[in-house]
């Protein structure tokens, strides 16, 4: 039931029909919940997130997903230095 | 790792917080989408400078045959290859909530911009064809000098004497005196930041395929 779900989900997602307004069932069952969610701007940190429309949180997001790639390309580089070094020391040995 | 590496990291860094955080004029449509004009555009630049590589790298290799020429210019055309992709799928998420299609077939740029990747793709279906090393080079060499030809007409001449909502059509430039003028601040160190950044993927590519060049040799006649 969960899969034939999702899949009405999804498929209606990708849907660029303009003749269809656009239903917002997910904030109409959601919104009281959501509510609170932004509302837990008790701490300095929680507060500062939700502010400015949640811009953030967005920043935040993307510094992650950079901050991972970064350190993944580090370590590649890294990599590909040791293989060199290797390589040298064969043909010096040679 | 070298110095300038760690300057790309931080560089980045504050070109990723400044494009999030900096005040933007009200633009109708874009609305806050402008911002994607500091990651969409620079990466067709970060593109065209690695194609522009891989064709230097192609033409010195029919001048002196050097094996790291041809090397170098299949790692820079493949690290073109992945911004270019990067290009096409941020400006097709962009495009739906502008233009509000995530394709149309009536957009020249977009469906250059694709076919010019597909220029690209037979590039390295045609590399994989080889068995001779030399032959492969050699070939390859020559198809590459004709796919980096294509990618002006494809990108900039053909697309400006068409209509199209992409900016940089009928005849305009891109990015004209039309455009919120506080944009350039993150746009232009963008661009710098992400060319640096595929040079770092361009040399890591090349680097690895190096090493896999000697070793082969190396397995192939023994020190």
């Amino acid at each position: 039931m969960y899969i034939t779900q999702l899949l009405f989900i999804v498929s209606n997602m990708f849907q660029d029909s303009t003749d269809v307004t656009p239903v917002d069932t997910l904030s109409q069952v959601y919104s009281d919940k959501w509510i609170t969610a932004v509302n837990q701007g008790e701490g300095l940190f929680a507060s500062f997130m939700s502010s400015n429309n949640l811009i953030f949180v967005v920043l935040g997001v993307t510094l992650i997903i950079w901050t991972v790639l970064i350190v993944y390309l580090t370590r590649v580089d890294k990599r590909v230095t040791m293989l060199e070094n290797k390589l040298n020391n064969l043909s010096n040995e040679a | 790792m070298k110095f300038w590496k760690y300057l790309i990291i931080v560089w980045m860094s504050l070109v990723i917080i400044g494009g999030f955080l900096i005040q933007i004029p009200f633009i109708p449509v874009l609305e806050q989408t402008a911002r994607n004009l500091f990651f969409h555009v620079p990466m067709w630049m970060a593109m065209y400078i690695m194609f522009l590589i891989s064709f230097y790298h192609s033409i010195n290799y029919l001048r002196k045959a050097n094996w790291s020429d041809d090397i170098k210019a299949q790692a820079a055309a493949q690290t073109g290859f992945v911004f270019g992709i990067c290009g096409l799928m941020t400006g097709s998420l962009w495009a739906r909530f502008t233009w509000g299609t995530w394709w149309t077939f009536a957009e020249p740029k977009m469906n250059l911009a694709a076919l010019a990747l597909m220029i690209y793709v037979a590039y390295f279906m045609l590399r994989s064809a080889f068995d001779e090393s030399k032959k492969r080079a050699r070939i390859s060499a020559v198809y590459n000098i004709f796919a980096v030809s294509t990618i002006p007409f494809l990108l900039y001449v053909v697309p400006r004497q068409l209509t199209s909502l992409h900016p940089g059509a009928d005849g305009n430039p891109a990015f004209s005196e039309i455009t919120a003028a506080e944009l350039r601040f993150i746009l232009y160190p963008a661009m710098v930041g992400f060319i640096a950044l595929s040079c770092w993927v361009y040399n890591i590519t090349y680097r690895a395929y190096r090493v896999k060049y000697i070793s082969e040799q190396i397995i192939r006649n023994p020190l």
